[in-house]
């Protein structure tokens, strides 16, 4: 009992009856019959598998009113780590702290956990005894079902056998071992049932990843390739919309937000692939998005840094700050009503409708909009390629006495650097994109700095006021909020310094070897034309 | 890990019943729980229904031959194991006899387990032996369960006495109770009121002479197993608390 077992689980295969293995078994072993037990088990991960892919499962085994989380690796066959939980839990708040909790906190971050699927269970044991009537072997006769996480989909799972060694008895253990898979031919499994409930619910493990998951044909039309990418992109939005309108977390949104600038940079930087006015109306569409979105994404953002805020301000200041995070909590309500309202409307249904429809037509046979109809790969090459030597001649115009503009506006062009190198990653062979990717980031996060802490200087500054409005804006709070600001200018003022740096660092002719050979090579050449 | 030794140097006092209930208890409660049935005379392992064998004997373990996990058993009940005991723990006095620091050899066989379990419950065979005096060792604590007899009394004091001379045994706690206790005798009664004068260290709980216990030999199992709404049972539960109380917290 205290040792990790080495549990036999079998599959009952179809054609073969539960009951008749039963009986078979009690016919061979002198066996004590324990009532029925009911088992409800729940999938739990967050939206984006963020405990698959740190080799985990998360499950909720309920059992006569006794709920327990059990942590185990990925097959779901070992159990690593338990505790006993009142509710299902959501954010990684909800769970009492403890080993567990610290497991899991890093994992998931921001992100809820979500029921993913359910598998409800009957388990009959039959004890087996020796002459001493001692237990020496229990054998667990399961009969399932699963339900997806929303019940609309249920239905039966194969049956299950499991052998529960009882330690200092292994003889009865392997001799039941034979008659199941040898006499029996019961096959062994290693698979969780709850990962066979998942997949009968129609969901698979990494189905929804905020990453980009396609791969082109380098020889394909430029607009039936910039189609695929759109397409991928329109998923993950419309992937994120119930939930950033449940609000279940901040992720569901911000992911919607981030699909959204990328389908925007899409339009303009693959330039000429589709007819302009297609382009234009969409743009603007999106350009709507973006805009209402916003409000509660910078809520979100700064209840997310709120730790951070007051973590940055002198320890005797820090509960100040306390009438800035009821102010931001205090309109959150409000602006996610106006959100939802949003995203329920006409204007936005048909929005996305209507981009379905166009992204799922074919292209037209002929097109004369100039990029249309050449490979995308000698597209991908031209722009972006162009987009790298404009980040190279805007970086090397700045100087330490540059205004903000210039460096915000080579930030604009790094992003746009960056998405086209992710958008066509998949023409390009191996890692390299990746490589240049990486090396772009570090300039990026310079500048992302650089911006970011100006903006949120200047909107803070704007929330002081308003809570001044708005009567709610203590002295303490207005002091504890202009040291916040004065650290975000210093901050950005650092970043400035420490520009110069950073850009050497990535204008070196290694990397612009690396850039031409990737977008200027001889293949590229070839199928541009 | 805490060591709870059963004592008595007096045989028939209960010993086994108090073993098997409380490290019922115990497990029930959620602490790892293992018994180990030092008693030749196997009455805890047939509580348990756990044939009297272990590998290698007591000569085995004592001369390092085999361990201890090697013969541990999982009982019928949630997070309750034993080590069932041998017909060679007869002579164990005599292995333990040769073998170097005799005294000293329990504690060296039960350390690998300390990761294991919470409690480890010793069920003593009676007398003053080399294997009681391995027990006190090893034992955080001794757990007494007395008669209320002029000749108890006579043995604790005994006892008390060995504890206090034995050096190495300054922080062993000494926990008497009285166990068989018959209301209806009078002797019983005046005991239970003067020997705790002499001995301050008994505990305030009794557990009474019941039917139900000696039942345990039929059903084969704790008491608080099959007869867990009766008085005994609800005595064991407090006598269980007092002595979880009396080793402080946990």
């Amino acid at each position: 009992m205290m040792m990790t077992h080495n549990y036999a689980e079998y599959v009952v295969p179809d054609g073969v009856r539960l009951e008749d293995v039963r009986s078979r078994l009690l016919e061979s072993e002198r066996c004590e019959v324990d009532g029925v037990r009911q088992i409800t088990r729940i999938y739990l991960d967050s939206f984006d598998w963020r405990l698959y892919q740190a080799g985990g499962l998360l499950e909720e085994r309920e059992e006569a009113g006794e709920r327990i989380l059990v942590w185990r690796d990925c097959s779901g066959s070992q159990a690593l780590d338990a505790m006993l939980v009142s509710k299902t839990p959501g954010p990684i708040g909800d769970l009492p702290p403890g080993p567990l909790r610290e497991r899991l906190a890093p994992l998931l971050d921001m992100r809820t956990l979500l029921p993913l699927a359910r598998a409800m269970s009957s388990v009959e044991t039959l004890r087996v005894l020796d002459d001493e009537e001692k237990t020496v072997v229990r054998i667990e006769l399961e009969t399932n079902r699963f339900a997806s996480a929303d019940g609309k989909k249920e239905g039966a799972l194969s049956a299950r056998l499991r052998l529960v060694p009882v330690r200092g008895y292994p003889k009865p253990q392997s001799r039941l071992q034979e008659l199941l898979a040898g006499e029996m031919g019961l096959p062994l499994t290693q698979v969780n049932g709850l990962l066979e409930a998942l997949e009968a619910s129609g969901r698979r493990p990494l189905d929804y990843s905020s990453k980009l998951n396609y791969k082109l044909d380098p020889k394909e039309r430029a607009d039936a390739a910039t189609k695929h990418i759109l397409l991928d992109l329109l998923k993950t939005l419309q992937a994120n919309v119930a939930g950033s309108k449940e609000n279940l977390d901040s992720e569901f949104l911000h992911d919607l937000r981030v699909a959204t600038r990328r389908t925007r940079s899409a339009l303009t930087q693959i330039r000429d692939v589709f007819n302009a006015e297609v382009t234009e109306r969409f743009k603007e569409g999106f350009g709507w998005i973006q805009e209402i979105t916003g409000p509660v994404r910078d809520l979100d953002v700064y209840l997310l840094s709120f730790d951070d805020y007051r973590g940055s301000l002198p320890e005797p200041m820090r509960p100040y700050l306390e009438p800035f995070r009821q102010f931001l909590v205090s309109h959150y309500g409000e602006q996610h009503r106006a959100l939802v309202r949003q995203l329920s409307s006409p204007r936005f249904r048909t929005l996305l409708k209507d981009w379905r429809e166009f992204l799922d037509a074919p292209v037209p046979e002929f097109s004369a909009v100039p990029n249309a109809m050449r490979p995308i790969r000698g597209v991908s090459d031209e722009r972006t390629w162009r987009m790298y030597r404009r980040v190279i001649k805007e970086g090397r115009a700045i100087r330490p006495d540059s205004a903000p503009e210039e460096l915000h506006e080579l930030r604009k062009s790094c992003k746009k650097l960056r998405y086209l190198m992710e958008f066509f990653e998949s023409l390009y062979p191996g890692n390299d994109i990746n490589k240049l990717v990486k090396i772009l980031k570090g300039l990026l996060d310079n500048l992302g700095n650089f911006q970011d802490l100006a903006v949120q200087a200047v909107s803070l500054r704007h929330l002081a006021q308003q809570m001044e409005e708005e009567g709610v804006a203590t002295t303490d709070a207005l002091l504890a909020m202009g040291v916040l600001v004065g650290n975000l200018y210093q901050r950005q003022q650092q970043a400035h310094v420490e520009f110069a740096e950073i850009f050497a660092k990535f204008d070196i002719s290694a990397n612009e070897k690396m850039f031409q050979d990737l977008f200027q090579g001889k293949k590229g050449q070839e199928l541009a034309t | 890990m805490i060591i709870l030794g059963i004592y008595n140097i007096k045989g028939g006092v209960g010993k086994t019943a108090t073993t098997v209930n409380l490290a019922y208890l115990a497990a029930h409660a959620g602490y790892r729980t293992l018994v180990w049935d030092l008693d030749p005379q196997a009455a805890s392992s047939f509580y348990f229904r756990v044939k009297p064998k272990v590998k290698g004997g007591s000569r085995g373990l004592i001369e390092g031959k085999h361990e201890l996990q090697e013969s541990v058993k999982e009982t019928d009940f949630r997070n309750l194991d034993l080590l069932p005991a041998d017909f060679s723990y007869r002579g164990m006095d005599l292995v333990l006899d040769e073998a170097k620091r005799p005294t000293r050899q329990f504690e060296r066989l039960l350390e690998p387990l300390a990761e294991e379990y919470d409690l480890i419950f010793l069920d003593c065979p009676p007398g003053i032996t080399l294997v009681s005096e391995a027990v006190f060792r090893a034992a955080d604590a001794l757990v007494v369960p007395t008669i209320p007899t002029t000749l108890s009394e006579r043995t604790l004091a005994e006892l008390m006495e060995f504890v206090a001379e034995q050096p190495g045994l300054e922080n062993l706690r000494v926990m008497p109770f009285f166990s068989m206790v018959d209301r209806r005798k009078r002797l019983h009664q005046e005991l239970l009121e003067t020997l705790p004068e002499r001995f301050p260290q008994i505990l305030e709980r009794t557990i009474p002479y019941a039917s139900d216990v000696e039942r345990m030999g039929v059903h084969r199992m704790p008491l608080l197993a099959f007869a867990p709404r009766s008085q005994v049972a609800a005595a064991y539960v407090a006598l269980w608390e007092e002595v979880l109380g009396r080793l402080g917290p946990r």
